[in-house]
């Protein structure tokens, strides 16, 4: 009895050994991309090309994150990025909100024909619009600016924000709002003060979700952006593949600073991510 | 009572502002593809209506588009079979840790997932390097001096690092959809097989897998529509190249675009990509629901 207990102990111990092994790999797989970048960010762009794998700056040469935010016009392109993003998610929040709340909640005929719209539209890829928005956007004068970046920022992220917020709606006791009603709100305040604070995950996660879409997002931009200073936040990298791109340190550093604000969002607001992902893939 | 949900100008009010947006910037220029799809135009100068010849040409004599589509092929079956299990696994194994413990690597592995395309490819791109890259500095330190590789410009590696790249950021995603379902299995249905005499490794396979199908689906069907949505990437690290060895739908529409200003030929690519991902993402929903019915 007793051995057969040892051995099944020295087994669950080596299974146990063995999970933490493949669980520490991948965290290795993860993150040490990321360590290597943000280590060389600091070191001469020599130092790269030295044997070691892995090297920690000894002395820390902070004026290439100084180069990176003159050379990769950060300043420029990051308040580019805020134009864009905040009218971007304010928009593609609030709209899909609404629809949510109208194909969930309300009774009307062409609800069915609505909400294949929306399904359908998380399968359009965006690239099949860049060629004609060409065209398209160029006869409205939507090219080269910024509202047309917003316009399309919207459009496509409805479809996603629209099922999240479906998923919390349809839950919700429809007497919330009779009792409201009889008690003389109307729509904008059973919508804004009843059913919005019910759906806070949602706003979370569908806010968080876009910011991070919206500001990392980079063909639309790419295509439609031609004058260099209405660029966005991304080509502060791109810059560092022509003129200067001898700068592998600088460039890292530039790197570091485009990648950081979404991280750090992300560990402030990583429990409302997989909250909503949760409403989203099960109910699917 | 009733005409509370029935209101047509609150109906009217929520939803055309968000239809047209997405009719303005989705559906309208998707016909205004269709219209020049039948065309041969270089974008500016004569328009020449062709008819379906742009098709004809782009099915029976493009090899780069029939090679663009075997490479997304490749990437969702490398996807499925082989990211979507590893993270299956990881993501049950985290459910059974301690919830600190499970929390912080759960973090940790979506970390990737956060970060911009631009970032994550140029990072890679940087690790690929064939002289200061990171990969070939560890054959070298293992001894393996003759093996170094040019990862994105050989054409024996180049897919297979492109394809590690998407599955590198993907795995948090596949991660998170798979943990968030397993919680929600019931504890009583994983005790009930237990006392039946099930060891571990059955209730795996046949309650708990079976539980989690629905999931399962969304995520293959998530892949499928992200795999074929793959561009960027591309675009900055490979361009599709060595030859087509690394081609992908859009990014092989956005060069005969705007390299070559093909825009008629553009545009029939545009249709049938907008056609082909609708018609997949459509069968496969066809086919797990027809699964799911037998399963009953």
């Amino acid at each position: 009895m007793n051995t057969r207990n040892d051995s099944y102990r020295a087994r669950k111990t080596i299974y146990t050994t063995l999970l933490w092994i493949i669980l520490g790999g991948l965290v290795i797989a993860q993150l040490f991309p990321l360590l290597w970048v943000a280590s060389y960010s600091l070191q001469k762009s020599g130092d790269l090309f030295g044997p070691e794998l892995f090297k920690l700056p000894k002395e820390p040469q902070w004026q290439n994150y100084l180069r990176a935010w003159k050379d990769g016009k950060i300043p420029a392109y990051l308040l580019n990025t805020l134009k864009i993003v905040i009218p971007s998610v304010t928009g593609a929040t609030l709209l899909s909100f609404g629809l949510a709340y109208a194909c969930t909640r309300m009774e009307w005929k062409m609800k069915p024909l609505a909400w294949f719209f929306v399904t359908i539209g998380l399968t359009i890829p965006i690239h099949t619009t860049l060629l004609p928005n060409f065209i398209w956007y160029r006869f409205f004068g939507l090219i080269d600016t910024h509202l047309g970046l917003i316009i399309s920022y919207i459009a496509f992220s409805l479809s996603f924000n629209t099922i999240v917020f479906s998923g919390l709606l349809a839950g919700i006791p429809k007497s919330m709002e009779e009792s409201a009603f009889i008690d003389g709100a109307g729509y904008g305040r059973i919508l804004s003060q009843i059913i919005a604070p019910m759906a806070a995950t949602g706003f979370a996660t569908v806010g968080v979700q876009t910011f991070l879409n919206h500001w990392n997002e980079f063909i639309m931009a790419n295509t439609y952006l031609a004058s260099e200073i209405k660029r966005t936040l991304p080509f502060s990298i791109i810059r560092f593949q022509g003129e200067y791109s001898s700068d592998y340190a600088v460039q890292f550093a530039c790197m570091t600073l485009v990648a950081l604000p979404p991280l750090v969002l992300y560990f402030i607001f990583n429990r409302w991510i997989l909250a909503g992902v949760t409403a989203g893939a099960v109910k699917g | 009572m009733k005409s509370l949900f029935h209101n047509k100008t609150t109906i009217a009010l929520l939803v055309i502002p968000p239809l047209t947006v997405m009719f303005f910037a989705i559906a309208a220029p998707l016909l205004v593809s269709l219209y020049f799809s039948f065309m041969k135009w270089s974008g500016f100068g004569t328009i020449k209506f062709i008819g379906l010849e742009n098709f004809r040409e782009l099915i029976l004599q493009d090899g780069t588009f029939w090679r663009s589509l075997l490479n997304v092929s490749i990437l969702i079956l490398v996807t499925v079979f082989i990211q979507n299990p590893v993270a299956f696994l990881i993501a049950a194994a985290l459910t059974k840790l301690p919830e600190k413990a499970s929390r912080l690597l759960r973090t940790i592995y979506f970390v990737p997932a956060t970060l911009s395309l631009v970032v994550v490819t140029k990072l890679w791109v940087n690790i690929f390097n064939p002289t200061y890259g990171i990969l070939n500095k560890l054959i070298h330190a293992l001894g393996f001096q003759d093996f170094t590789v040019a990862w994105l410009s050989d054409p024996r590696t180049a897919l297979g690092s492109v394809i590690w790249i998407m599955i590198w950021q993907g795995f948090g995603w596949a991660l998170l959809f798979y943990y968030s379902g397993l919680v929600t299995v019931p504890a009583e249905l994983e005790e009930a097989a237990q006392i039946d005499g099930a060891s571990r490794w059955q209730t795996f396979i046949h309650i708990i897998i079976p539980y989690l199908f629905p999931v399962i689906q969304s995520v293959i069907v998530i892949d499928v529509i992200s795999s074929f949505k793959q561009m960027e990437m591309i675009y900055l690290s490979t361009e599709g190249g060595p030859g087509n060895y690394t081609q992908f739908i859009a990014v092989y529409l956005y060069q005969k675009a705007f390299k070559y200003s093909e825009y008629g030929y553009g545009n029939a690519i545009s249709v049938l990509f907008v056609v082909i991902a609708v018609m997949i993402t459509i069968i496969i929903q066809k086919i797990f629901t027809t699964w799911s019915n037998q399963e009953e």
